[in-house]
This record gives structure tokens, sequence and C-alpha cells, in this order.
């Protein structure tokens, strides 16, 4: 126990000061099949940064180990907190892990259908939320002037996202895509240093893909944070992100600048299915 | 050893007729996906039918007990099958918990018309055998074992009939997923009425077993649907055989601290008992972690 | 046309000025039935009936706020209340503790209990805390009469009408306005509730757990809340109920009352108030009022409870947003009728 608590302490001293996210042997498998098999990465500040790989490669699967709502087996994930330290997330609670800076959005948008988009977007920073209970209760002016003081800043973040002609209408009812902008607006909420995406592109049509290149650019920009995302559509991933990893059968094959990733063979091989037979 | 033995016996009843009510809540959950709350309230209508016919039909002569009992089940049956036509299939589309609440909404149905029909007043129903034999000081009725013996052969035959028959298949693939079932080309609207229908049957038999010691009446089976729906908790609701298990295992627990601790308290230790357990096996005695997908 | 239908569906119904206005309205109109008594315009029993029903709104939004906002069912809102009830009767009478300090304290200790119940079975998946609580409020009525000592077992147990801290006596007029306020003091603590950050996180609990959790919401945390919020409610209309009742029996107290109140709640509307208040009228109201008025109907057993199951599931099935929502349906009807003609004549 001890000589693994030090081996912990020695391999976060070990993390460049610019790396964001270090996933480092990290293992998951449900009933004897591994679907994330000892996979290592780093993910740089202010990086966009891309997880590919075939059908059933595991690449939610490692998402969801990031995020704690699994529990991996085996390995660690290395996070820089925003207060700058770095912190070992497993062990740790889905609900804490937001708190240090790491937000996220899910393959099947996942959005309350019964609040307005507005309400939706302030889900994102409940907890900026300080006040007790008893003075939302009594509705104090504590309560009132912090949901005055975020209600403005998700106001300010729909308007970037070009969302605030519809901030006061059902979440119900609204197009694919503005759905997953709204997810996305929920994500920035909260300060996050890193932002992971699963599938952000799919079910949107080609402009609307197109447009989410620059949303996504412009919010790394604007909010200084990294972006993790995990996306089949392989122009969209080589046009957005400034590295790629490669990973099939939860392994990882390849990871690198989108030239070099369309230039490996074995990456061909895996998820082009090219030359294996 | 007398007494050991008496425990023993006891237990077996009444954790036999536990295990009937609880197999009819778990045939529901498995195949409808919802905790049927009504389960024992359709039980004691359906005994209440059963009463009905041995009052006016056999001049309440004990060696037609059966037959009436017989009757009863197949009333719970119909009802049963009535109760999945009417409401529980036109409610495949509606929230778990909405289903649950459906499922209390029927208690009130037929605890209404209980009373409309068959009076407030509480009915006697026979045992179905009379006399006792006394072994090492233990008074071992008859009716008692054969009350053990129809309960342990009508389970095993449900076993049998879940894992080998055509039907048992049916349902099993209906439980593990509904839409692939349908898919495959089982008739799923067909299979969850049938479960309705024998859950219905297995309660009303639970019900007309434990009638000669409590006589038939409103509450009767109160106990016994909590105690149920308990086992099914401490089974775990992923497999037939646990909560039946846990039935018999709640029987004897029930029948130890009746003896040794408390008879007026017996029931809530128990619930307390079973509450401590649960928090420290929250996926039951033989449950599965189910790992949800995101 | 029917791209217009959803966005104006879309829409959220508008803010009023102020919201409390309309609560504070209604507490106003039924502080108007003591003088209708008096007036002898009403009957004098009717008074009982609709500070029953006014009771029971005070449970049923307790009730709404966790099966509505956080998708929980408790069976045991019948316990909890007569648990309240009971205390309360045992402070005043027997220890001759002022109102407004056995007020606190039978909701105090409801509430403890609750939090122990939900301990125990929110760490499990939801649907425990249905079977749990029953199983606490079965444990409860077995105690209510078996501790005679307390509860005066099966003869039930009597109570007057509150005694307060000053000395003075409320009668039963200045009981059923002192409900009135309550209710409307509830009224207001469940809006502010729904309307909060709390408010929010339990209603993303309910719609996506995985949200929930990714955005830093404690689940196991926010559901005891919900839950002793529902308790707490229960208890505190326990104790008015046994302060204008007078008495207390553990025959009251049974699941029956709970599934009742779970119906107000169905049957007027989740996650509305002015549902569960129009919840309370349907379930308490009509079949006091109205059923056991008609000719034969009214003479058999067992009507209310056929009336109240058949709504639940009649309401589930075809109506799943509750009554309270043909008003607004007929509402908008109208609005849409009336400027339809509009646009026709132009």
């Amino acid at each position: 126990m001890n000589s693994k608590m030090l081996e912990s302490k020695e391999n976060i001293e070990n993390i460049d000061d610019d790396v964001v996210l270090r996933l480092d042997d990290l293992s998951i498998s449900f009933g004897g099949l591994k679907a994330v098999d000892s996979l290592t990465f780093d993910i740089k500040e202010k990086e966009i940064f891309g997880l590919i790989g075939p059908n059933g490669a595991g690449k939610t699967t490692a998402f969801n180990c990031i995020t704690q709502f699994y529990k991996p087996d085996r390995g660690s994930v290395y996070f820089r907190t925003n207060k700058g330290e770095v912190e070992n997330l497993v062990g740790k609670k889905p609900h804490e892990i937001i708190k240090k800076g790491l937000v996220r959005t899910f393959q099947n948008v996942e959005l309350i259908k019964e609040l307005t988009v507005l309400q939706n977007v302030l889900v994102g920073s409940h907890i900026e939320f300080k006040a007790s209970l008893l003075s939302q209760i009594l509705r104090l002016p504590k309560a009132r002037k912090e949901e005055i003081r975020l209600r403005k800043k998700a106001e300010e973040v729909l308007e970037y996202m070009g969302l605030h002609t519809i901030k006061d209408q059902l979440v119900a009812g609204q197009p694919y895509g503005v759905l997953k902008k709204i997810e996305l607006a929920r994500t920035l909420m909260c300060n996050p240093r890193l932002i992971i995406l699963d599938e952000p592109a799919a079910g949107l049509n080609d402009s609307e893909t197109f447009a989410l290149i620059r949303i996504v650019r412009g919010i790394r920009d604007r909010y200084n944070c990294s972006i993790l995302l995990v996306e089949h559509d392989m122009r969209f991933v080589t046009d957005l992100c400034d590295r790629i990893c490669a990973i099939s059968f939860g392994k990882l094959i390849f990871v690198g600048t989108p030239q070099e990733i369309q230039a490996n063979e074995q990456v061909q091989v895996a998820y082009l299915g090219k030359g294996d037979e | 050893m007398g007494i050991f033995i008496q425990i023993l016996l006891n237990s077996l009843e009444i954790g036999g007729i536990y295990a009937l009510a609880a197999l009819g809540i778990i045939l529901i959950y498995r195949t409808s996906n919802t905790q049927n709350y009504a389960q024992g309230t359709i039980s004691m209508f359906n005994a209440f039918v059963a009463t009905y016919i041995f009052a006016f039909l056999f001049n309440k002569e004990n060696k037609f007990a059966w037959v009436a009992a017989i009757l009863g089940m197949a009333s719970a049956l119909v009802v049963g099958m009535l109760v999945d036509r009417v409401v529980i299939s036109r409610a495949t589309k509606v929230h778990p918990v909405s289903k649950q609440i459906i499922t209390l909404g029927l208690i009130m149905i037929f605890l209404g018309m209980a009373p409309m029909i068959f009076g407030t007043d509480p009915m006697p129903f026979p045992k179905f055998i009379y006399g006792s034999h006394t072994i090492l000081g233990a008074t071992i009725s008859y009716s008692a074992i054969l009350n053990i013996l129809i309960g342990i052969v009508i389970m095993v035959v449900l076993f049998y009939m879940l894992q080998k028959s055509k039907w048992g298949l049916s349902v099993r693939a209906t439980a593990s997923n509904e839409v692939v079932a349908r898919m495959m080309g089982i008739p799923t609207p067909l299979i969850t009425m049938a479960s309705w229908a024998i859950a219905a049957a297995l309660g009303t038999l639970a019900a007309i077993m434990l009638a000669p010691a409590t006589s038939v009446n409103l509450s009767m089976m109160d106990g016994v649907q909590v105690i149920a729906l308990m086992a099914c908790v401490l089974g775990g609701f992923q497999t037939f055989h646990g909560p039946v298990v846990a039935a018999y295992i709640i029987g004897f627990a029930s029948n130890l601290i009746t003896y040794y601790v408390s008879s007026v308290w017996s029931d809530s230790i128990l619930y307390i008992l079973i509450l401590i357990v649960i928090l420290f096996m929250p996926n039951g005695l033989f449950g599965k972690k189910v790992v949800k997908k995101v | 046309m029917d791209k217009k239908k959803t966005e104006r569906m879309a829409k959220p119904k508008r803010k009023a000025g102020n919201p409390y206005i309309n609560y504070i309205v209604f507490g106003l109109i039924m502080l108007m039935l003591p003088i209708l008594v008096e007036k002898e315009v009403i009957k004098y029993s009717y008074l009982t009936i609709v500070a029953g029903i006014l009771i029971y709104s005070i449970v049923s939004l307790g009730l709404n706020f966790l099966i509505g906002y956080s998708g929980l069912v408790s069976l045991g809102t019948a316990g909890f209340m007569g648990l309240g009830a009971y205390l309360s009767a045992y402070l005043t009478i027997n220890l001759k503790l002022p109102f407004e300090i056995s007020l606190i304290i039978s909701v105090a200790i409801p509430m403890v209990l609750g939090i122990l119940t939900g301990l125990v079975s929110l760490r499990i998946e939801g649907y425990y805390l249905a079977i749990a609580t029953l199983v606490i409020s079965e444990i409860l009525r077995k105690a209510f009469g078996e501790f005679t000592a307390v509860t005066n077992g099966f003869s039930g147990k009597s109570a007057g009408f509150p005694k307060l801290l000053n000395g003075k006596v409320l009668d039963r007029n200045s009981t059923y306005i002192l409900i009135v306020v309550v209710l409307v003091i509830v009224i207001m603590i469940t809006h502010n509730l729904i309307n909060s950050y709390t408010g929010r996180a339990l209603s993303t609990m309910r719609g996506s757990e995985a949200a929930a959790q990714a955005m830093g919401i404690n689940i196991y945390r926010y559901r005891l809340l919900a839950f002793a919020v529902a308790v707490a409610f229960a208890a505190l209309a326990g104790v008015l109920y046994v302060h204008f009742i007078k008495f207390s029996h553990p025959n009251t107290w049974t699941l029956l009352l709970s599934l009742n109140i779970l119906a107000v709640i169905i049957i007027g509307g989740v996650r509305s108030i002015p549902g569960t208040i129009l919840g309370a009228f349907i379930v308490f109201g009509i079949p006091d009022l109205v059923l056991k008025n008609l000719p034969v109907i009214g003479k058999i057993d067992g009507i209310p409870y056929i009336f109240t199951g058949v709504l639940i599931i009649v309401v589930i099935l075809f109506y799943p947003a509750g009554l309270i929502h043909i008003w607004f349906n007929l509402k908008r009807a109208i609005f849409s009728l009336r400027k339809k003609g509009g646009n026709d004549s132009e």
C-alpha cells in the first residue's frame, strides 16, 4: 500500500507542467472482455485531442473510466485540477469530478426535457451555487443574488453559442443539432480545464459539423481549456484536432498529429480494415 | 428437539406461502418490469371467490374445499388476464414509476370491490385435511405437511417449466430483453398476460393456504405482501430462485423470532433485520451487480 | 401548422409579476369559509371536510415534491403523518407542552426517522424506498396500536385545539385559520424550493442520473433531501390533523391513506402546486361532498376507493400530466380559437 502511494506520488511528480490529463495503464474489462487495455496517453494544455477507433473499440468506455462512471480495474487517471495540482481521479465519485475542472457531454444527449434551455445550462454551474437550503427556501438576498449572477453568466454563454433567442423555450422539441449545442453550452458554466465530448458531431449535417469545428476551436481559445473528443467522422477529427489517438479493442495503436495518423499503416488496417484478410 | 422440529415445519409451511407470493411478484417484475403491489390484494379477492364457492356451491362441506380452491385459482387466472388486458398492456410506454403507481391503484379498486361483493365480515375456510401426528414431542398436522408439499411441488414444476419448456424460454427471453424477444417472434403480450394470470393464481393459492389460520378477510394478505416484496429485495430481483430461497429464510427467521424473542413484535423485528441485511448487501443475497450504460 | 403548435407548446408559462399573489388570494378565499358557515350559507360539517382537504394538501405537496422532482415513491406517508399526530397529542396532553414547541418536536422526530430510513434505502436503487417506507409504515402502525402509554392503543388518542405559548387556546375557527396560513406558507416554501438550484438539481437527477452526476450533483444527498422534505410536510400535517380533529386512531394511518395521498398527486398533476390542491379536493372532497349524497351509490361501501383507484389508472394512461392541465388546455384552446377568429376577420 505504502509503496504504491509512493509510486503514485513519483508518477505525479514526473508529469510535465503542460500536461492536463495523463492516462497511465488504464484498464477495465467486462466479463473477461478487455474493453480498455493498458491505455496510456497525455493531453496537453489548450490541446484539442481526438480519440478514434472502430465501433466497440472502447472509446466511450475510456471516457467513462476517466470520469469515474466506471471504476477502472487498473491504472491511473492523473488530472491537473483547477488549482494547478495533479490528482489521481481513480476512486473519486462521479459527482466529484466536475469540481476538479473536468466536465463531459454524452453520446445520447442527456438534457432535461421539462426544463428550459437556460435552466439546463444553469445546471452546469450547480457546483458554483453556495446558498444554504434555508436561504433558498426563504429566498434570502444571498440566494437571489447568486441566482442572478449565474443566470447572467448562463445568458452570456448562450449568447456566445448563438442560443440566446431560444433561452426560455423548453428543451423538449428542439432539433438535434440545437440539443448538442445546449449540452456543449452546459459544460462551459463550470470554468472547465478539460472538456470531454462524446461524439459531438454525431447526427449533425455537413454545415452543422463545419460550424461545430469553429465553435470548439473558439471555446478552446475563449475558455483556455483542453478538449478531448471521440468522433467517428474522420474528416471532422482530422480538421479539428491537434493530436489524435487511435485505439482498437481497447489497446492504443498510435498517437500523433492528423497527418501522422493518416499516414500510419497500423491505423489504416485497424480503422479502415484494409489489407487484413 | 421437538421444539426445533416444530419451528422447522412451521417455517417450511409459512415460507412456502411467502415463496408462492414472492414468485408471483418476481414473475410480473421480469415480464412487465414493475413491482406489483396489488399481488396481495388480488389474491385476497380471489380467496374470497373460493370461499364463496365453498360456502354457497358446496354447502361448506370440507371434502370439497380443494375443488373450491382450484376454482378460486381459476378465477384468479381470469382476473390476472383481465388486469393485464384492460390495464397493464396499455401501459407499456408508461414511466416505470407510473407503472408501479398503477398497481397501487389496482389495490384501491380490488379493496373497494371486495366489500361490495363479499361484505366486510371475515369468512372461514377449512383446511384441506384434518388430523395430526406426534413425533419427538412435535405436533405435525397433516395439513401443514400437505401445504409444504403443495408449495414445493408447484415450485419445482414452475422452475422446471421456466428452464425447460418453450413457455419458460419465452418468459426468460421477455425478461432479459422485451424488444429483442418480440423481434425474435416471441408473442410477448401473451407471455406477459400469462405471467399476470399465473402470478394471481400463485398468490391466491398462498392466500387459501393461509386462510384456515387467519380466516378470509380484507387485510389477510397485507403482511404476506410486505414480506413477499422484502423476499424479492433480499433475494434480488434479477433471479427467479433468489426470492424463493429468501422467502423460506424469512419464514424460518420469523418463526425463530416469534418463539425466542417476541410474538407481538416479531414482524417489526424481522423487517428491521432485513433492512439491515439489505444495507450491507444492496444487490440481495443472489443478485448480480448491474452496470449502467451511459 | 404543426411546427407552430410545437413552438407554442415549447414556450413556458409566463411568470406573473409575483407568483405569491395567487397563493395568497387562494388563502384568502379559503379564509371566507368560517364566515359562510356562520352565515349558514354552507353546512357546519363542510368546514371539517375542507380543513381535512387542506391538511391533506400539505402532505401531498411534500409527496409531490418527492415524486415529481426526484422520481422516488414513498408508501410511508400515512405512517409519518400518524407519528406526527401521536407525538403532538402526547406532548400537549400528557406533557402539557405548548403547541409551538410540540409542533417543532413532532416534526423533528419523524424527520430523523425518515432520514434514517432514507440513509438505508436510498443507497440502493430508487424503488427500494417504496418498499422500505411501506415496511416502516407497517412497523409504525404496529407501534400506534401497542405503545399504549403514548398512543392509548386501539381506544384512540384524544387531543385538544392548539394551546399557544402565551396560554391562549384556539377555537375551531381559529384553528382552521391556522391550517390555511400554514398551507399557504408550505405552498410558498415548495414554490421557492422548486425554483431554486436545489429544484433544478432534483429535476436533473430525475431526468438523467448520468447528467446529474457529471454536473456535480450528489444523487444520494439530493434524494435524501427530497425525502426529508416529504416526511417533514407529512408530520406537520399530522400535527395539524390531531389538533383539529382532536383524535387519532391507529386505523387512520393505513396504507390506504398513503395511497389516497399518492392519488392526489397523480390525479391533480405531478410537479404542479395548483394540481396538488385540485387533486386533494378531488380525492378527499368528492367522496364526502358528492358521492355520499348520491342516491343508491352513496350507500355502497368501497365506492370512494374504486373511484380513486380507477381515476389513478385512467389519468396515468390517458392524461399523464394530471387533471390540472385540462384547465390549461382549455384556456389555450379558447385563446387559439379567439386568435383564429381574429385572423379570419382580417
